[in-house]
């Protein structure tokens, strides 16, 4: 009992997240990324982008999810530390954007792993994107209490 | 037709006789060569002998029904001529030209994929852009391919090449890819290594494959352009445009010179937002991440100016058939000029850094080089290009948007190393910024958008812009309809990425992300 509620006060005051690419435009991608820079500088609140799902948290998802990608992601959330919290960011990610219906695609992140917060846009403003992350750590927090 | 076109035609006429070719224009005063499939080979090879520079600059398949017709784009003398060649469908097999330009690889695996041609003599006819559980014998640009549900898959079975390893070497097989830290996107490179040098190279590609080009076959016109402008986050602008201007050349309507010049804004901005997005991540690849946060801190300008004048950060949705969908409000101008002005500075700032800084020049130098006539057989394009002495640029050769007036200048270096290919960029951001300060300081009064008619008469038109990774191609087909019947796309990376083999061979497996940024490699566009 005790161990769980300190990984929950480890997730909530510094998330590490993990950022995949399931067949997104880069659009998305690039917003993530911008996060990291000095304009929007999410290091701040203790988030970190982290390049192995050994390690992470929060799973960022952007893309359509093409066929060829969609084992991948299942894997890679299987590796994931449970409990562990998927975002599927951009249109693309929440249900197949403008890309969706197309012949290579299972359009949207949802068909094959379960998602805990989309954050819709074409692509999302980093705004957004920050505001979704700190909504999503504001539910843990909730979560916390009960 | 111009001179070059007229002495090209000749050449060939004379070379094959009346018998055996016909000649016939394509959109915009292009020519195009009608030959038998068996020709391809011998016709190719006059081009190339003709002309020092000629390279391939595409491959593309149109579904005829009962044939298929397979198209080689080539690039000469600054123009584009089109071989044309029907195979029939119940025996589609035509000769490989691999052994001619082995840049030729990836176009004539993604024909074989997308249409089921066989290219007889490719040395490595495997899957490029199908993913590995998509059924045996369903080409899904065939018109008549039914499309199975992602529910039926094909069995994948394990990778030869993944699986053995040869006895008594020291060979070790290092698998980078699909999520990697080094990768923002999902592709894999299988690196052979011996000891610390790489060996072989072999990318599989298509873990971003979204079936573009058969989508925009069910879409409108209208539709397509918001469709082909999310084939890449990063220079959107570039596809949209290249689009535009092709179904504009079906159409034979004019664009008003002041959307010329808003475009050819929005084109620049594009390439600025791009080249420090690359050198920043280099730095980033290199070990050098002061750089990376500084750059991509000064691209936020850059962004800034995207959204005064399109509204969005990033896809911009800013082009229209005929036109751009806004105008640039008169107020905005001293913003613009004084957010050009911070980044003409960090630009310049830069520049200054790429030559001169030890770190970088340590990491790049030497890395990764290509001569001018490997980067002719390889059929690079863009910066890769310029930076092995190779002198191509659409908006020289063939100026669209309003490239004929502002004051362009072509870089290029003759090292053909990774430094040389990221300082051409660095320099090219010093050229944008003068040529948006010239196209805002001149613009032209009057419309920025014509009405152009929702449905388009039967034709075919090709089209092509400078995108900040090198030359982008269209293909377009009407049919009379409102929606097209083919739309061929091939991007700038596609037939870069393909020299990363020759490019890490030999060299030290460290230096294998820096040679491989160097090339700007953009997956999303590669795979469409």
């Amino acid at each position: 009992m005790c161990a769980s509620r300190l990984v929950r006060w480890a997730e909530k005051r510094s998330p590490w997240l993990l950022h995949f690419n399931s067949g997104a435009c880069n659009g998305c991608d690039i917003e993530v990324v911008a996060l990291l820079t000095p304009r929007y500088d999410v290091t701040r609140f203790g988030i970190q982008l982290e390049p192995s799902p050994r390690h992470a948290d929060v799973l960022l998802v952007t893309g359509v999810v093409t066929r060829q990608c969609a084992e991948r992601l299942k894997r890679i959330y299987e590796q994931m530390p449970k409990p562990a919290f998927v975002i599927a960011i951009g249109a693309c990610g929440c249900s197949g954007g403008v890309f969706a219906g197309n012949y290579p695609l299972l359009s949207g992140v949802d068909k094959v792993i379960p998602v805990d917060m989309y954050i819709p846009g074409c692509p999302p403003k980093p705004e957004a994107i920050i505001d979704g992350v700190v909504k999503l750590l504001k539910t843990l927090e909730a979560s916390e209490d009960e | 037709m111009n001179d070059v076109n007229k002495n090209l035609s000749s050449m060939i006429l004379e070379h094959f006789g009346k018998d055996t070719v016909q000649i016939e224009s394509l959109k915009p005063g292009l020519i195009a060569i009608h030959a038998s499939s068996e020709k391809n080979r011998d016709i190719i090879k006059t081009f190339l002998d003709a002309d020092d520079e000629a390279t391939l600059s595409a491959i593309s398949g149109v579904d005829l029904g009962d044939s298929t017709e397979v198209l080689y784009h080539i690039r000469t003398h600054g123009t584009i001529v089109t071989l044309r060649c029907i195979v029939p469908r119940n025996k589609p097999t035509i000769a490989s030209i691999t052994d001619l330009i082995p840049g030729a690889n990836f176009h004539e695996r993604e024909t074989a994929d997308f249409f089921g041609v066989t290219f007889k003599g490719h040395p490595y006819p495997k899957r490029l852009l199908i993913s590995d559980d998509w059924p045996e014998g369903v080409y899904p640009l065939r018109k008549d391919a039914e499309i199975p549900s992602p529910e039926t898959k094909a069995e994948v079975l394990p990778e030869e090449e993944m699986t053995t390893r040869a006895e008594g070497t020291r060979t070790v097989k290092i698998v980078i890819g699909p999520q990697h830290p080094a990768l923002l996107e999902p592709e894999r490179f299988l690196v052979d290594v011996d000891g610390e040098t790489v060996t072989k190279v072999t990318p599989r590609i298509g873990y971003c494959h979204r079936g573009v080009e058969k989508a925009t076959e069910s879409r409108t016109y209208m539709q397509d352009v918001y469709l082909v402008e999310r084939i890449c986050g990063i220079c959107n602008s570039c596809h949209s445009t290249t689009f535009c201007q092709a179904v504009e050349s079906i159409l034979d309507v004019e664009v008003p010179s002041r959307g010329k010049f808003l475009r050819t804004i929005v084109l620049e901005l594009n390439r600025i937002q791009s080249h420090f997005l690359v050198l920043g991540h280099a730095g980033h690849e290199i070990g050098y991440d002061a750089l990376f946060q500084y750059m991509w801190r000064d691209r936020e300008i850059a962004m800034d100016l995207t959204e005064i004048l399109t509204g969005n950060r990033v896809i911009t949705s800013f082009l229209a058939i005929g036109g751009v969908r806004r105008d640039l409000e008169e107020k905005t101008k001293p913003r613009i000029m004084e957010d050009l002005k911070k980044l003409r500075e960090r630009a310049e700032f830069y520049k200054h850094l790429f030559e001169e800084d030890r770190t970088v020049r340590m990491r790049t130098e030497g890395v990764g080089v290509m001569d001018k006539k490997e980067a002719l057989s390889l059929c690079v394009v863009g910066p890769v290009a310029r930076a092995s002495g190779l002198k191509i640029d659409v908006r020289k050769e063939a100026p669209y948007a309003a490239y004929g007036e502002v004051p362009y200048e072509l870089i290029s270096r003759t090292e053909g190393d990774s430094w040389a290919r990221l300082l051409v960029r660095a320099e090219e951001v010093l050229n944008s910024v003068d040529m948006i300060e010239y196209a805002v300081n001149n613009l032209p009064a009057g419309d920025f958008k014509i009405r152009v008619p929702r449905r388009v008469a039967e034709g075919e038109s090709i089209s092509r812009v400078e995108a900040p990774r090198g030359e982008l191609f269209y293909y377009v087909k009407s049919n009379g309809t409102q929606s097209p019947e083919r739309v061929k796309i091939r991007t700038p990376t596609v037939t870069n990425l393909y020299s990363v083999i020759k490019l890490t061979e030999g060299g030290n497996i460290a230096d294998v992300p820096a040679a491989l940024v160097s090339l700007d490699p953009c997956f999303s566009c590669t795979d469409r």
